[in-house]
């Protein structure tokens, strides 16, 4: 099929004027986390990523862009290599604002874009319903790795977020925090 | 404050937090941190019984409580509930103190923290440094607001950094109302 587009912005998290704050659940391996999930666009590359406990303190505090890393805390319980570097690519996907395209399919219902990075592939999946881009799939030439769904009402905002892991029991879900003077 | 002064506000905070036998209250929660355009707000009730039964609820925007009781927290997330075994923590007797004391006003202890006072034209302040280095990595110094005329806590603010902190403003303050222990369950 030729390609309608070269690249595929994904709008979710790309706003420099808006606090993304949800309410976050965690299931790794049977336990569950809870607490708050933010995210800012901080500068045209970089996002921050803070997580703090629902009572307010900081369990986590990421600088993150496509090539840079920073951490700028992590509390003592989750201060793991595994956990960073695992969390690192995920928030890394999650927050991409776009990407490049080398291939489209389509199936019945959706729209299918597919970029490559190194030996790994993205997905995106834009309902033909729709028009929504409602997932992203990040997997290796054979197998699903990670999958992001959004739930969105205008396209713009994910009011729900779910990142699930197939290779490992993890699963974080994110759900918009509506506070009063939205 | 002058040391009169301390001496006279410590007093007074001390007789009126030693007639609480229970404290209920509601508060509203800002979240600061420098990087957002603004806090991110939450509010709920906060309720003590002596000698240690304490609940921490919100209700807006989401509802997620938690009980200390007895060796317990007892959580309650959406009406998922969890119970966590913390026996007899030290880090969990000293954090139950900390928010009893912070809510009440008792919390002068000098072997615990460095403390200073400030006042204000309707408001004494005072200021607490963890002196355990453990604690001192989650809350870098705790500030207190007192109405001057009451003797009560009004505002604690939890400081983590120089740019971020936690501010709880507590209204609708009852003491000594009749709480029934089924209040601390899950």
């Amino acid at each position: 099929m030729p390609l309608e587009k070269k690249i595929v912005a994904v709008p979710y998290f790309s706003n420099s004027d808006t606090d993304y704050v949800y309410k976050a659940n965690i299931s790794v391996y049977g336990n569950e986390l809870t607490g708050i999930f933010i995210a800012k666009k901080i500068n045209e590359a970089t996002h921050r990523v803070v997580f703090t406990t629902e009572f307010g303190n900081k369990l986590l505090d990421f600088e993150i862009s496509e090539n840079d890393f920073k951490v700028n805390s992590i509390a003592e319980e989750l201060d793991r290599k595994i956990l960073i570097n695992t969390l690192k690519n995920d928030f890394r996907l999650l927050l991409r604002k776009q990407y490049l395209i080398e291939e489209q399919f389509e199936n019945t219902t959706d729209e299918v874009y597919q970029s490559r990075e190194g030996n790994m592939y993205n997905f995106l999946f834009v309902s033909k319903t729709n028009e929504k881009q409602y997932k992203i799939v990040h997997s290796s030439r054979t197998k699903e790795k990670i999958s992001i769904s959004f739930d969105s009402e205008n396209n713009i905002f994910a009011e729900r977020v779910v990142i699930q892991h197939k290779n490992i029991k993890l699963k974080i879900e994110l759900n918009y925090l509506q506070s009063k003077s939205n | 404050m002058s040391v009169s002064e301390i001496n006279s506000f410590k007093q007074s905070v001390a007789v009126v937090s030693k007639k609480i036998k229970t404290l209920s209250t509601d508060f509203v929660q800002y979240k600061h941190m420098d990087f957002l355009s603004k806090d991110i707000e939450t509010s709920g009730k906060m309720i003590f019984k002596e000698p240690s039964l304490l609940l921490w609820q919100y209700k807006r925007p989401y509802s997620y409580s938690v009980i200390f009781k007895s060796g317990k927290i007892l959580i309650n997330d959406e009406g998922k509930k969890k119970s966590v075994d913390i026996g007899n923590s030290k880090m969990f007797g000293k954090i139950n103190k900390l928010i009893v004391g912070s809510v009440s006003g008792d919390m002068f202890d000098d072997k615990e923290f460095t403390i200073s006072y400030f006042k204000t034209k309707g408001n004494n302040i005072t200021r607490f440094i963890p002196k355990d280095a453990k604690l001192k990595k989650y809350i870098r110094q705790i500030e207190l607001t007192f109405d001057k005329e009451e003797a009560t806590v009004e505002q604690v603010k939890l400081i983590e950094s120089s740019e971020d902190y936690t501010r709880i403003v507590l209204k609708n303050k009852t003491i000594n109302a009749k709480i029934d222990d089924s209040v601390f369950t899950n």
